[in-house]
């Protein structure tokens, strides 16, 4: 029992949301910060799609080796860094032992390799993106690249909420709880338990909808009190907005120095293929 | 405050604010019009409260000034709108909101940008101004936000957040400024700060506000008009002075006069019938309302009290300690540490330490070392201002929170030791939202939920008891979330006191109720003390306090600042300020006026001061009935 309350107070929601807040919002001193988001989401395409049709290990290698690189100048959470590796493992072992079942051999574990390989290049690539720019930056990244005005309000918008979500979450959670019953014994590897505390998360969310709903009204006529349907059909609001960005000689610099790089390792790849 | 144009007769249309014909307004879906031919015709510059009891069009009335109705809220309109001299009939939501700022009674729903400076940006960035930043910083200044433009918006307090509101709708510079209901979700402390801060941009700025409010007190204080709401109709707009002195009205609609006037109203009942020479004109006087009009008034309509108005700085206050602590020696601590009591407390802090994270990996100390019992049959009050700790407390003791140094007893276990739900089976903890309480889609079944999980015998019976009890029988298939709040507030305490619980934690009860609701709830309160032990209440409402508790934990810092009987504890003045508490109306005049006790409610000061102006020696049986 001890030792379930101790697992669960380490993994609380409260600690789950001050993660995830620092990993979006804690990255005013990192030095990816700085560069224009508009130059960080063009090189965010490119890492996200090239790497799909790159089958040199070399290159895929030296395309892992940036990215390390860049998250860690992102300052992304260890918390969501843990999460990665845990899924990659997983995605990455399942296939493995499936390839086995069906004939496979450890020579079936190369192909596997370059996948998530690939996998991890598009990932850190994403982490460095979104923890190295707060949601500002991008959503005014994606309305300079012509994004509408409507979606880049709702990404910030979100993580303004994401607080009152989990603050709300967790007290109706709370609820449950104060009210319910815990399972009396706990069964094999604890598996009662296990099953009461999945089956409240799940149930919590109902409650949470509803409130959501209710609250959204006075929001959206907030919006409309605010001029934000104006703004939207007036051009000259999204060129304010906008105004701040300028691409600088650092965003020129992070740019030409990544497609040297690549070029680089695609020149090196072409000589030394080492997987 | 006042100002040369607050006479509402004097107004030609060219200088109104706002000016409705005739309006009739009916939701879509609805049957009843909510609106049924409401007029009404404000100045400019006029600072005006809008009251009625719940659902009489308020709220309607002042979304038809910037067009949310009917445009968008689209319904059955006739009638028609002015504002600030033009019609509204051609004007979009977005055209009319230049000139008018809305703040919403759940304001916190209205901020949607993630830092200060960019909330305020937010309206001038929309409508395209370039200087939009200059706009945000000029309406953060009015607001008195300057200082933490680039803090994150859950960084701050509810107050912060309030004020914020309100300097996004004033980043536009608009002439007219309406708040729904601005004290409701704020402590008294917050809301004086936010009637300072709309008085100021009255006086100063010059803007038109509108304030729909039943708090009277502070109608009586700041604001210059004040119109009456009934049914969808305007009944009267009149100066603030003469409207709260139609105590009929009031009366009739659930809306509670200021406690001065309460009090002056039934000194002049009774004095007349007991006095002879009273002044006979007083059945059609006016009684004030004010702290500072009821001491001039009381010094003159009962001049033969012994302390009159001499003595009428705070500073006269300190003495006035040492005068009481004599009185109540008798009546002191119902309770505790007395030796003939072998009983183990209900609750025992022991050098309890609570700290938590913030972002940042900050780490913030909430509770500072307590050290307190609670006993069997207290019923104790835990005040001091935001952020002392009060809440954190009341989780202490739910084993929401658990202590990282010394320990929290509960009913002889250790909440370390013991998990939420088997505690939970003793303790009820009382949510201040109580929307986040609602987990079952009818009343019945949030009553019900607890005894079915915990398969309690005649738990259908037990569940019928309670909502009898609460009067929720005729509201029990509806789903709670979709009651008034006053009707929220009786299901909490249904479900809490459906569990039998042996503590009944209860977090703000009577925030975000109106005053009627909020009578009803005391009596609610006293219905509890039948099915718990102890009863603990963290709150902000010091008549609450002065009606309903015997023991009052003041928290400062997160430490216990005092520890003792509501009169001892509002005797102390520099303790009272120190920890940033607010008096009651009554209780300031108390002071005001020099009477030796801090008169807890109107009944008691009356009764001091008509015993006081007949006999000075029956002044201490009379001074502290309530206290026994």
């Amino acid at each position: 029992m001890q030792l379930v309350r101790n697992w669960f107070d380490k993994i609380s929601i409260e600690r789950i949301q001050l993660e995830l807040m620092n990993t979006v919002y804690g990255s005013g001193h990192a030095s990816l910060s700085r560069i224009d988001p508009r130059a960080m989401l063009i090189w965010y395409l490119f890492f996200a799609i090239v790497p799909w049709f790159v089958h040199n290990g070399t290159v895929l290698l030296g395309m892992f080796l940036l990215m390390v690189t860049t998250t860690v100048l992102s300052r992304a959470a260890p918390f969501i860094i843990i999460i990665l590796c845990l899924g990659l493992i997983g995605q990455v072992g399942w296939m493995f032992i499936i390839s086995l079942f069906f004939g496979g051999n450890l020579e079936s574990a190369f192909p596997l390799l370059l996948l998530t390989l690939k996998l991890s290049i598009v990932s850190l690539a994403s982490i460095t993106v979104f923890s190295g720019m707060d949601p500002e930056r991008i959503g005014d990244g994606l309305l300079a690249l012509g994004m509408p005005a409507t979606f880049s309000f709702s990404l910030s918008y979100a993580y303004r909420i994401l607080p009152v979500l989990f603050g709300e979450f967790r007290n109706i959670m709370l609820s449950y709880r104060l009210r319910g019953q815990v399972p009396s014994r706990h069964g094999w590897l604890y598996w009662r338990l296990v099953v009461y505390y999945m089956k409240l998360f799940v149930v919590s969310f109902f409650p949470l909808m509803l409130a959501t709903a209710k609250r959204s009204r006075t929001t959206v006529e907030a919006l409309e009190t605010r001029g934000f349907s104006y703004g939207m059909k007036h051009p000259e609001s999204k060129r304010l907005k906008l105004a701040h960005l300028k691409i600088t000689s650092r965003d020129l610099g992070f740019l030409t120095g990544s497609a040297i790089y690549v070029a680089l390792l695609f020149w090196v790849g072409g000589h030394y293929e080492i997987l | 405050m006042h100002n040369e144009m607050s006479t509402p007769s004097s107004v030609t249309p060219s200088d109104s604010a706002i000016s409705i014909q005739n309006v009739i307004f009916t939701y879509p879906g609805s049957e009843e019009p909510v609106l049924n031919g409401a007029s009404l015709e404000l100045p400019r510059g006029s600072f005006t409260a809008i009251i009625g009891g719940n659902g009489c069009g308020k709220s309607t009335l002042c979304k038809l000034f910037n067009g949310l109705i009917p445009q968008f809220y689209t319904g059955d309109f006739s009638g028609e709108v002015h504002v600030l001299g033009t019609p509204a009939d051609g004007l979009s939501v977005a055209d009319l909101s230049r000139k008018i700022g809305y703040v919403y009674q759940d304001f916190d729903n209205q901020l949607v940008r993630p830092t200060v400076l960019d909330e305020a940006c937010f309206a001038p960035l929309n409508y395209g101004l370039p200087n939009y930043r200059e706009l945000g910083e000029r309406a953060l200044a009015m607001c008195g936000l300057d200082a933490i433009y680039n803090r994150y918006i859950w960084e701050l307090s509810g107050g912060q957040k309030h004020l914020l509101a309100l300097a996004g709708a004033l980043s536009l510079d608009p002439d007219i400024l309406i708040v729904d209901e601005p004290v409701s979700q704020l402590d008294p402390q917050h809301a004086r700060l936010i009637y300072e801060c709309l008085s100021r941009l009255n006086t100063e700025y010059g803007k038109t506000i509108i304030v729909i409010e039943h708090h009277t007190e502070f109608i009586a204080d700041f604001c210059a008009d004040v119109v009456l709401m009934d049914k969808g109709r305007v009944l009267w707009n009149l100066p603030v002075k003469e409207g709260l002195n139609r105590i009929a009205d009031l009366e009739r609609l659930g809306i509670q006069p200021p406690e001065v006037t309460r009090a002056a109203i039934q000194a002049a009942e009774l004095s007349q019938g007991i006095e002879t020479n009273a002044d006979p004109s007083s059945s059609g006087q006016s009684f004030p309302i004010t702290v500072e009009e009821a001491n001039v008034y009381f010094a003159e309509h009962y001049p033969s009290m012994p302390y009159g108005t001499l003595q009428n700085e705070p500073s006269s206050y300190s003495n006035l300690a040492h005068d009481v602590s004599g009185l109540f020696a008798n009546t002191k601590r119902p309770t505790p540490v007395s030796a003939a009591e072998p009983l183990i407390p209900i609750v025992q802090f022991h050098q309890t330490w609570l700290r938590y994270r913030g972002l940042g990996k900050k780490e913030h100390e909430v509770i500072r070392g307590v050290n307190i019992s609670l006993h069997e049959g207290e019923r104790i009050a835990l005040i001091g201002n935001n952020g002392a700790g009060k809440s954190s407390l009341l989780k202490l003791m739910a084993g929401i929170s658990l202590p990282q140094e010394g320990s929290v007893s509960v009913l002889g276990e250790v909440t370390h030791r013991s998990s939420l739900e088997q505690l939970a089976g003793k303790v009820a903890y009382i949510f201040q939202n109580s929307s986040e309480m609602f987990i079952e889609d009818s009343v019945r079944k949030e009553v019900a939920y607890f005894l079915k999980n915990r398969r309690i015998p005649d738990a259908d019976q037990q569940v019928a008891h309670v909502l009898e009890r609460f009067r929720l029988t005729p509201l029990k298939e509806r789903d709670a979330r979709l009651l008034s709040g006053g009707q929220q507030r009786r299901v909490t305490l249904a479900i809490g006191a459906a569990m039998k619980p042996a503590l009944m934690l209860l977090d703000e009860p009577t925030a975000n109720l109106d005053l009627a609701t909020r009578e009803e709830l005391i009596g609610v309160l006293d219905e509890l003390d039948q099915h718990v032990r102890t009863t603990v209440i963290a709150t902000h409402d010091m008549q609450l306090v002065t009606q309903w508790a015997s023991r009052v934990i003041v928290l400062h810092n997160g430490q216990v600042e005092a520890d003792g009987t509501p009169a001892d504890v509002f005797a102390d003045e520099s303790l009272l300020r120190r920890s940033g508490l607010a008096l009651t109306q009554i209780m300031e005049l108390s002071h005001r006026m020099g009477m030796p006790t801090l008169s807890p409610t109107t009944e008691a000061f009356v009764d001091s001061l008509l015993n006081q102006s007949l006999t000075k020696e029956a002044m201490h049986h009379a001074a502290c009935p309530q206290l026994v």
